[in-house]
């Protein structure tokens, strides 16, 4: 390859040490960041939601990915489409709000009139000449993987998404996303790269040190630990920890609940992890006192004590489902430096709040966790920009996912750009 | 029988000449029947006895003499060419309109009129397909029945489905006979759609207006059929758009409209303005009130009768609302309604979530009580 010159990103992706965090400019280059939007955002599938965001026919939402906004709709058949939000006539933006319901799509600049399939069946003084047929709105796949609904503005998709389906798929389907509601969002704008955000959630590295609330329900020991340098106390924690999941996995499984890992996140175009992890305390839920914070159970789930089924996608993506609600969240990069953190909870659509679930109880412990986070991301971003900062190495025993979540990322962006 | 028989029936029997407008326009009222509360049907003949050769769809054009005026009206016959020695028309009465409330309270047996005639191409003849589909809103059944009447006295095992809308049971124009021909004939059905229930009968059938989904379950393979379709115009353009959403080829989609370039260039007109009238008097419904519409934020207030859409009155009282398609599509002109009722035939472009939440399409909604707009 000597009549190519490679670009500084092409040398950043070779240059890249495994087992260390990446360059600064993967945190702070504004070129970076559009190849991310390009490659990583533009042909992958991206999470961006659940089938309970658009639960009726006529319900549409609306999800921005950089440049690229999304109307993903329900249509009359009870089928989820997307298309690009853009008007076939003079270009404006369809849909205005995050949420609404809808008769038809209308474009308010001129009224151009599009069914929820997408076709053109009203537009004024167009001529006898003009062609509807030729002005549909353009399609974006869609796909939901039991409720849970992925995007990707590629022409072509990555073709490994129903492997991810098939292995997925029986591990979240208990739980029945399709019979939940959204009944919290939350919103907030990390001040740091994507990469940063992604990265400080696949370890728990920091947990102990930073989130009184989530080391409630959560074992660190999940996450990994060094065990040659604990005391006797973390020694025996740990092994109760060890005892707890083989037991529990055991029991699960007989349940027909499926609870070993999995591990595909830097083996698959669409990386992917699962595991049912076993909860502190009470064993329920995500809450401070570890007990179900919903009454209503999730599908035909008798029991609350089923700990909490973690699901991590490549590349913007984690989940983790209970027994009585469902945490989900979705990274979508704004710029180099900030990036949108978007939270879900999800309980039974016929849950009625303030009679089955209290909605603090129910937040409480992720709204604090994602707050802390943030604010250790924004910290991190600070840092980087340093001109002392160099690529730091992750442990080997609490941060492989990291170095799985980079892997993956090099990997992806190398595939398209070449190294 | 003979001719020479002095029974005058015999006589109108033995014709064998043609009508023919030209030599004799003149035809006699034979009978005046009552088909409902508000329906009458006129059966006329020339004086001397002659046959009427017409397709069934097709219209005569009357000039009748109403308070020394010549007022011109066309209506379709509702007799059918199989019974040709008399044709008849069916009206509907509709308060303040001239020609109707004249032909109900004063053309009786006995009175002559001028007819023109037949004329048109809304026809099943012109369309010739093995099954039908007429679709046909209030006083739009009158070419349907024509139509229906004539394969049923064929006796031709014509696959014909009849989809009526109507106001309430008691306003569906020839029900017995519908009725009676469904039961004699297995390859007819007759379905009424109806939007409210009577003061003696509580209406069993499809309540409400014409749906594609009511569509769908009256006649399952109306995707396959030649569908003629009559009625007020906002009728016609609901189901317009039904059909087309249905993805129906609207190369089988057939609507009645005058065919002006068949008459004497110098009754064109006349028969332009005729038709416009015939429109309004088309409206389905029984006596035509009339609501206050207030428009809450511009401080506006108008009339609106209950067969015009609220955008239409709004438009001729000045007040422009926003809108597009009109026809229930697009949601332009989508508004809140904090007081009152409507009757809507809108297509797809308001959801029942939110006809729930108290929107209405104004474009297609009637008021059925006064009413207060956000607008």
């Amino acid at each position: 390859m000597l009549d190519v010159t490679p670009t500084p990103l092409q040398r950043l992706l070779r240059e890249r040490r495994p087992g260390y965090t990446l360059a600064a400019p993967f945190y702070l280059s504004p070129e970076v960041f559009e190849a991310d939007m390009a490659v990583i955002f533009g042909r992958h599938w991206i999470y961006v939601g659940v089938e309970p965001d658009v639960p009726e026919a006529g319900d549409v939402m609306v999800v921005e990915i950089g440049k690229t906004s999304v109307a993903i709709v329900r249509d009359d058949d009870n089928e989820i489409r997307a298309f690009h939000n853009v008007c076939r006539h003079r270009g404006a933006r369809l849909v205005h709000e995050e949420k609404s319901t809808v008769g038809n799509l209308v474009c308010r600049y001129h009224s151009w009139t599009y069914d929820l399939t997408g076709n053109l069946i009203h537009a004024e003084h167009m001529g006898p000449d003009f062609k509807r047929g030729c002005h549909g709105l353009k399609p974006v796949h869609v796909r939901s993987l039991a409720g849970l609904l992925f995007i990707c503005l590629a022409d072509e998709p990555p073709a490994d998404f129903d492997e991810m389906a098939a292995k997925l798929g029986p591990y979240i389907e208990p739980h029945n996303v399709r019979d939940t509601k959204v009944a919290f969002q939350k919103d907030i704008i990390e001040p740091g790269n994507w990469k940063l955000t992604m990265e400080n959630n696949r370890e728990c590295y920091h947990c102990g040190a930073n989130h009184p609330e989530l080391t409630v329900p959560l074992f660190a020991y999940g996450f990994g630990f060094a065990p040659e340098e604990m005391d006797a106390h973390d020694r025996a924690q740990a092994e109760r920890y060890g005892c707890l999941l083989k037991t529990r996995h055991g029991e699960w499984e007989a349940e027909g609940l499926p609870s070993k890992e999995i591990d595909e996140l830097d083996t698959m175009i669409t990386g992917f992890r699962t595991e049912r992890l076993p909860l502190d305390g009470e064993g329920e839920s995500h809450t401070l006192d570890t007990k179900a914070a919903c009454k209503r159970l999730l599908g035909n789930l008798t029991s609350a004590k089923l700990g909490g089924l973690s699901v991590w996608t490549q590349p913007n993506s984690w989940h983790h489902f209970l027994g009585d609600h469902i945490v989900t969240f979705s990274v979508l990069p704004l710029d180099a430096e900030r990036s949108l953190l978007r939270t879900k909870w999800l309980v039974h659509k016929d849950a009625v709040e303030g009679v089955d679930y209290d909605l603090a109880n129910l937040t409480g412990v992720w709204e604090a966790t994602n707050d802390q986070d943030s604010e250790l991301v924004g910290i991190c971003q600070q840092g980087v920009a340093s001109p002392a900062y160099e690529p730091g190495p992750y442990s080997p025993h609490t941060e492989m996912l990291v170095e799985k979540f980079c892997n993956w990322y090099v990997g992806r962006m190398a595939a398209h750009l070449g190294r | 029988m003979t001719s020479a028989s002095s029974e005058p029936a015999a006589a109108r029997l033995a014709a064998s000449a043609p009508w023919d407008a030209e030599a004799d326009d003149r035809l006699v009222c034979l009978a005046v029947r009552d088909e409902t509360h508000d329906v009458k049907t006129f059966v006329l003949a020339p004086k001397e006895p002659r046959l009427f050769a017409y397709a069934p769809g097709q219209f005569l054009t009357f000039s009748f003499e109403i308070g020394g005026e010549t007022l011109h009206r066309c209506y379709t016959v509702s007799s059918a060419p199989t019974r040709p020695n008399a044709v008849a028309f069916t009206v509907k009465r509709v308060p303040g309109g001239p020609v109707s409330n004249w032909l109900h309270d004063s053309l009786k047996p006995g009175d002559t009129v001028r007819a023109l005639g037949p004329m048109g191409e809304f026809s099943c003849f012109t369309h010739p397909a093995g099954k039908y589909l007429l679709l046909s809103g209030g006083s739009g059944v009158t070419p349907m029945m024509s139509m229906a009447r004539t394969f049923h006295d064929l006796g031709e095992a014509r696959d014909v489905a009849f989809v009526h809308s109507a106001r309430s049971p008691a306003d569906i124009v020839f029900r017995g006979e519908l009725e009676t021909m469904a039961r004699l004939d297995p390859a007819f059905r007759f379905h009424a759609v109806c939007e409210t229930d009577s003061p003696n009968e509580i209406w069993a059938g499809p309540k409400g207006r014409l749906s594609l989904e009511t569509l769908r379950e009256a006649v399952p393979d109306f995707l396959d059929r030649e569908i003629f379709v009559c009625g007020p115009k906002p009728y016609m353009d609901a189901v317009r758009a039904m059909l087309s959403q249905a993805g129906f080829d609207m190369a089988r989609h057939h609507e009645e409209s005058f065919d002006f370039g068949a008459l004497p260039e110098a009754e064109q007109e006349a028969a332009a303005e005729a038709e416009k009238t015939l429109d309004a008097e088309a409206a389905p419904g029984g006596g035509v009130r009339t609501f206050r519409v207030e428009f809450a934020k511009t401080r506006r207030v108008l009339e609106c009768p209950e067969n015009e859409t609220v955008l239409d009155a709004a438009r001729k009282a000045g007040i422009r609302l926003p809108s597009s398609c009109a026809k229930g599509l697009c949601g332009t002109c989508k508004s809140k309604l904090t007081a009152g009722t409507v009757a809507m035939t809108h297509a797809g472009g308001i959801r029942q979530r939110e006809i729930d939440a108290g929107m209405a399409l104004l474009c297609c909604s009637k008021p059925t009580s006064d009413l207060v707009v956000e607008r």
